[in-house]
């Protein structure tokens, strides 16, 4: 693996530097809030950041994405063209929970049998870079308990450590590697390696906030039922802020938008807390309450994505637990479950 | 790679009313592109998104057998936004289709079996897809005795009634139609489906007995069956749920782990217990 020493006050240069070449999401700041972004010509990346207020899963799967246009012929409407182009991008500076989010997303987007052609396109057309948190952001962050680590290169093509003076750059995939001329010759030393070791274990120590995330799996296996989902969802607003914010939730609407002879057909992040969300043009609705919304939340994340992709849909960044304006915390839920 | 979301553009051949209240109408589709019908190859129990543009889709249970070539139908009823333009559409009309999507009736499990098939009301589609695959000539020797029990509210609302009367005539189909209440043409059978199922008694030995219908006929169905002798194993049904993408992506048609549009609709009672009461 190739690895690099740079030296820390050269990054924002070397963001600029890809952005005169193609596409960079980088963290810039908006009013009070850090949110990934393309950088523009003079823009400036905001590299003091804990995390982007949402997560960027948006780069892969944008809030709205067009899948078909059509337009209205003599006969009817008529296909007139797919939307599936990836511009060459850069995802620059994620943090390794993000990061981590994206081999998810993979799991589900990108399966044998049916393949999401706009997400695979966008994902094999974007490197990502990842910012190692040398410290962990927040107090909320609960990363270490669902498989990630706050020091880790999963779902990174390259991952950068900030080890003091200098930052390790390490070109993780065939992918990343194509990035090694922006990151200066300055080869990393055995001593870089053993300093960023250091660095990962003492944040690894320092993410305070644990859930029993696997310890739950066997308890909802068999307590779909149990009257503690009862207990969890009286004061939800069903506002959805959760799964818009959660880097892992991934359901979505498709709707048709049509003005005058053209169309598209659109497809939307949706949220499994809406009460519309499940509901039949019959009226039926298989999920009547909030109850049964946030045991699907629940379940999903630590039951149903373990069933069927042997891994938790949860990555610990803590953006539900601070966004909640009813303070619903996931770890809570969690570490009750474990005592069920 | 074929991109799932985008449908295959086909042009309404043909527009069959079913029923006397209007409302249910069988779509016979042509592909636009003769290539497509091909890649369309699908079996008895799966599904299909019609695609209206500007409307958005409707999944519906494919009714056509894939004995039938050069087209593909489905009969539905109007409902929705999607389904009401559709019932609106003349013959010719262009629009589009997706799939074919789901798993199927478990054919392969069905083979060298009895086949009891047990259809309410407008549910009937896709066991009708079952029957004429079953019945035509290529294939009618891989399955044994075929009982069908199909009932419907009133005469009226019974689907497909040149066909039913043309598997009336067959001896190696035992029809048994039945309506809630008939009416002063109706020379046939009155009674629940349920009842229906009790008089005609199918034996368990070797059977398999496929069930689509209404919640209410499913409730009073299956202990019937029950009685008889039939397994879990051996009590067949297709689900519904809301649906958009067809593919497992979107997550709303989720039962448990499962998804309905991936790995059903078709379940058989034993798999249902074992996912989340959720449907």
């Amino acid at each position: 693996m190739e690895k690099r020493l740079i030296k820390k006050e050269a990054l924002a240069g070397i963001a600029k530097k890809m952005a005169e070449e193609f596409l960079v999401w980088a963290p810039v700041k908006k009013e009070d809030n850090v949110l990934f972004e393309p950088l523009q010509k003079d823009g400036e990346p905001y590299l003091a950041y804990l995390n982007s207020k949402n997560a960027p899963k948006n780069v892969f799967f944008p809030h709205t994405e067009t899948l078909m246009k059509y337009t209205r012929t003599e006969k009817g409407m008529a296909f007139s063209s797919e939307e599936n182009k990836a511009a060459e991008s850069v995802l620059f500076g994620v943090r390794p929970c993000d990061a981590h989010s994206f081999a998810l997303l993979d799991m589900l987007f990108d399966q044998d049998k049916y393949k999401d052609a706009y997400y695979i396109a966008k994902r094999l057309n974007t490197t990502v870079i990842s910012m190692a948190c040398v410290k962990p952001p927040y107090a909320s962050c609960f990363c270490t308990s669902v498989d990630g680590e706050p020091v880790s290169s999963e779902g990174a093509d390259v991952l950068l450590t900030d080890i003091g003076s200098d930052y390790l750059v390490e070109f993780i995939t065939a992918k990343g590697e194509k990035l090694t001329r922006y990151f200066g010759d300055t080869k990393a030393d055995a001593a870089a390696d053993t300093r960023k070791e250091e660095i990962a274990a003492k944040a690894k120590e320092a993410i305070q906030s644990k859930i029993p995330a696997h310890e739950v799996k066997p308890i909802l296996d068999v307590n779909f039922d149990n009257p503690f989902w009862n207990t969890i969802h009286s004061k939800c607003l069903a506002c959805g802020t959760c799964t818009y914010m959660c880097p892992t939730c991934h359901c979505f609407d498709i709707s048709d938008e049509v003005k005058g002879a053209d169309g598209v057909r659109i497809r939307s992040w949706d949220s499994c807390m809406f009460p519309l969300f499940t509901k039949e043009t019959s009226g039926h609705n298989p999920r009547t309450s909030q109850k049964e919304r946030w045991r699907q939340r629940a379940m999903h994340k630590f039951k149903y994505y373990v069933d069927n992709f042997n891994a938790i849909a949860c990555v610990g960044c803590g953006r539900c637990v601070m966004s909640c304006p009813v303070n619903i915390d996931i770890r809570k839920i969690v570490e009750d479950i474990s005592k069920l | 790679m074929q991109n799932p979301y985008i449908p295959y553009p086909v042009v309404v051949d043909k527009i069959i009313t079913e029923v006397d209240t209007k409302d249910i109408k069988t779509f016979r589709f042509k592909f636009v592109n003769p290539e497509d019908e091909e890649k369309y190859a699908y079996i008895p129990g799966q599904f299909g998104e019609l695609s209206i543009f500007g409307k958005g889709e409707s999944p519906i249970g494919i009714a056509s057998s894939p004995t039938q070539k050069g087209y593909v139908e489905f009969t539905v009823q109007k409902a929705g936004v999607v389904t009401t333009a559709l019932h609106e559409m003349e013959e010719g009309t262009l629009m589009g289709l997706r799939g074919p999507l789901g798993n199927s009736w478990p054919l392969e499990y069905l083979e060298g079996k009895n086949i009891v098939i047990v259809g309410g009301g407008f549910a009937f589609t896709t066991l009708r897809s079952l029957i004429n695959y079953m019945i035509h000539d290529d294939n009618r020797k891989r399955f044994g005795n075929i009982t069908v029990i199909y009932g419907a509210r009133t005469p009226g609302l019974l689907l497909y009634k040149d066909e039913l009367e043309e598997w009336g005539k067959r001896s190696d189909l035992n029809l048994n139609v039945t309506v809630d209440k008939g009416d002063a043409t109706w020379k046939g059978r009155e009674g629940f489906v349920p009842t229906v199922c009790k008089e005609v008694a199918p034996s368990k030995e070797n059977a398999v007995a496929v069930i689509c219908g209404p919640p209410i006929m499913i409730r009073f169905t299956l202990p019937v069956f029950f009685e008889i002798g039939f397994s879990k194993e051996n009590i067949i049904t297709s689900l519904e749920m809301r649906m958009k993408c067809g593919i497992g992506k979107c997550g709303r048609c989720n039962v448990g782990s499962k998804y309905v549009c991936k790995d059903g609709p078709v379940f058989s009672l034993a798999e249902l217990d074992q996912l989340t009461p959720e449907y």
